[in-house]
């Protein structure tokens, strides 16, 4: 028989520090939600594909990995955990009052193209705060995404904030069919400076065209909420942006906060303030989130909601590696000794200890040696002996 | 995933014929890519004036690089950017490398004058599969990796998209090209997390490329 000793595509082993990082960025975060009032849930790793359909996920189907179960049924491996929670927010929640502090730390299963170097399993670490709408919960909401990445231990990234309100509005005003809208809506994302200029060529110098022809160019600081203003003329979600930033730039957060008013992907699933982070050393947004007011009320119980998602993995790769802990000794018990061995391998201060698992003092010294261990410890006569080597 | 490189811009620039006229651009541009023009060795190339390092590479491994982050930008053809699709800001048309993705058929044929199935050959699947669903056009598609002329005088296929130039290999080989797929030219893509990270060197970079642009319209 051919033996399989590789990991499916997307996949692989993680060893030791690798881990350790990953635990620690893990460990960071659900600390901090913990500290913030929210509260851990869990949801199946499958579930079914029709709840991803009903909900209007903007993930394409292709990129959820299936399952069929024995019913006939399709399943999909969990491809993101908000809609999973949307979904007990709006059923097994249904009796207690709003809002709702969530966080999750699982992962979530995405199928990509083959031989990418991408991951098809992501461990997520994020929150949901359903039931509350305005202001004050969309700057919980963002200063907690500032303080995850720094609680991971970032030091160079940012948090920008669009809005998909702005977009959505100057389109309204555009006359444009809806294909149009959405070729201009992708050139805007993928900030196609000149091919979304010549899309919008024949419509002409009015306010709302103006401001879309740069909007892939206003992203930065907080001055590209004037800019926006001096092409567009004042506009509801400027103004909610620019008092979000007033108040997070008086309570510390100005540092990290900048704008993408660009930011329009799944312009459908988000509502309001949208934001994502971006740290040096990772090539992609480390954290996504915004809010999503429309998504709770596909499960029948209409709330406002807000969340965010931090890749765990990603951040862990943007940090300096940690080297694990060397192997300080080994300890050789005999007979009777189990209890005083065990005892033996707390209290190591710098270094691991491990039980030597050899029958004779000779054969463990030897093990030490070939392991690079400091020394052997051992029982004789009720004292403890330590050997150097 | 990618280290530390301070304050240094690095771009992945497409072999072969896009990169004389990447460098005859950045040339124009008042960048020394002397370096570039004489390698040597080296696999990295520092542009002595300006705070760039340029890497070269086969088009879709550009696409790869600048969405992985390793490099910044890329210069790279729409050809491949259609095919391989991928994550990245495309935010200029630099213009050279012209051309155009073209669906040609045997001289004399009737394409569309018939309810069976139609074959198409092409090096860019995703390119001809795309134009057909435009169309609500269910075809058959078949990759094939070498000179894709052949496939249609072997009777393998009714059809090919390709890359179109100025159409000698079509005639030669009794092809005609009846439909235009889409446009191609040379873009510049830049990484996503990049162009928020390194925002005002990145901004200059595409400020010099537009400025010589507008030039020399």
């Amino acid at each position: 028989m051919r033996s399989t000793i590789h990991t499916p595509e997307g996949t692989r082993d993680r060893l030791f520090a690798e881990c350790r990082a990953r635990r620690r960025a893990r460990q960071a975060l659900t600390e901090l939600f913990q500290s913030r009032g929210y509260g851990e849930v869990s949801t199946p790793e499958v579930e079914f594909y029709d709840l991803f359909l009903q909900s209007g996920s903007p993930l394409p189907q292709e990129a959820m990995l299936k399952i069929i179960d024995r019913g006939g049924r399709i399943m999909v491996m969990r491809p993101d955990c908000t809609t999973p929670i949307a979904r007990v927010a709006a059923t097994k929640l249904k009796s207690l009052p709003l809002p709702q502090r969530l966080y999750y730390d699982q992962t979530v299963f995405r199928s990509g193209d083959a031989h990418r170097g991408g991951s098809s399993e992501i461990a997520q670490c994020g929150v949901e705060l359903i039931g509350a709408a305005g202001a004050k919960a969309d700057l919980e909401m963002v200063a907690l995404a500032v303080d995850a990445l720094r609680a991971c231990g970032l030091t160079g990234f940012h948090v920008e904030l669009g809005h998909a309100g702005f977009f959505k509005d100057l389109a309204a005003r555009m006359e444009m069919d809806e294909d149009e809208v959405e070729r201009m809506r992708a050139l805007i994302e993928g900030k196609n400076f000149a091919a979304l200029n010549d899309l919008l060529e024949p419509y002409g110098d009015r306010p709302a065209c103006k401001a879309l022809r740069r909007l892939s160019r206003l992203f930065g600081g907080v001055e590209v909420l004037d800019e926006a203003e001096a092409l567009a003329g004042s506009h509801p979600a400027l103004t909610y942006l620019r008092d979000l930033y007033r108040e997070l730039e008086a309570a510390g957060y100005g540092t990290w906060i900048r704008f993408d008013l660009g930011l329009v992907h799944q312009i459908d699933y988000y509502t309001g303030v949208v934001f994502r982070g971006y740290a040096d050393g990772a090539g992609n947004a480390v954290l996504s989130g915004g809010r999503y007011d429309g998504l709770t009320a596909a499960f029948g119980r209409s709330a406002p909601a807000t969340g965010f998602a931090v890749d765990a993995d990603a951040v862990a790769g943007c940090l300096p590696p940690e080297e694990s802990p060397r192997l300080e000794l080994l300890v050789h018990f005999e007979a009777g000794q189990l209890s005083w061995a065990l005892s033996a391998l707390e209290g190591a201060a710098g270094g691991r200890r491990e039980l030597s698992p050899c029958g004779t003092l000779e054969e463990t010294m030897s093990l030490a040696r070939e392991r690079g261990a400091a020394g052997v410890l051992t029982l004789e006569n009720g004292a403890e002996r330590l050997v150097r080597l | 995933m990618s280290e530390n490189r301070e304050h240094r811009l690095r771009i992945a620039l497409t072999k072969g014929r896009l990169l004389d006229k990447s460098v005859e651009l950045f040339t124009a541009m008042g960048l020394d890519c002397t370096p570039i023009e004489h390698p040597g060795r080296r696999l990295v190339h520092a542009i002595p004036n300006y705070p760039l390092d340029a890497v070269l590479a086969k088009a879709p491994d550009v696409i790869t690089y600048v969405e992985h982050g390793v490099c910044d930008l890329g210069v790279v053809g729409k050809d491949t950017i259609l095919e391989q699709g991928r994550t990245f800001y495309e935010v200029l048309d630099l213009g050279f490398g012209r051309c155009r993705f073209a669906l040609a058929v045997k001289e004399g044929s009737d394409f569309y004058g018939t309810y069976r199935t139609r074959r198409i050959a092409s090096k860019y699947p995703n390119v001809a599969r795309a134009f057909f669903e435009k169309k609500g056009m269910d075809v058959d598609i078949i990759k094939i990796e070498g000179s894709v002329e052949l496939a249609p005088i072997l009777g393998l296929a009714d059809a090919i998209v390709d890359i179109v130039e100025t159409g000698a290999t079509l005639r030669e080989n009794g092809l005609v090209p009846i439909e235009d797929v889409a446009q191609v030219s040379a873009r510049l893509i830049v990484n996503t997390a990049s162009m928020k990270l390194h925002k005002e060197a990145i901004e200059d970079f595409i400020a010099r490329c537009e400025a010589e642009l507008e030039r020399r319209t």
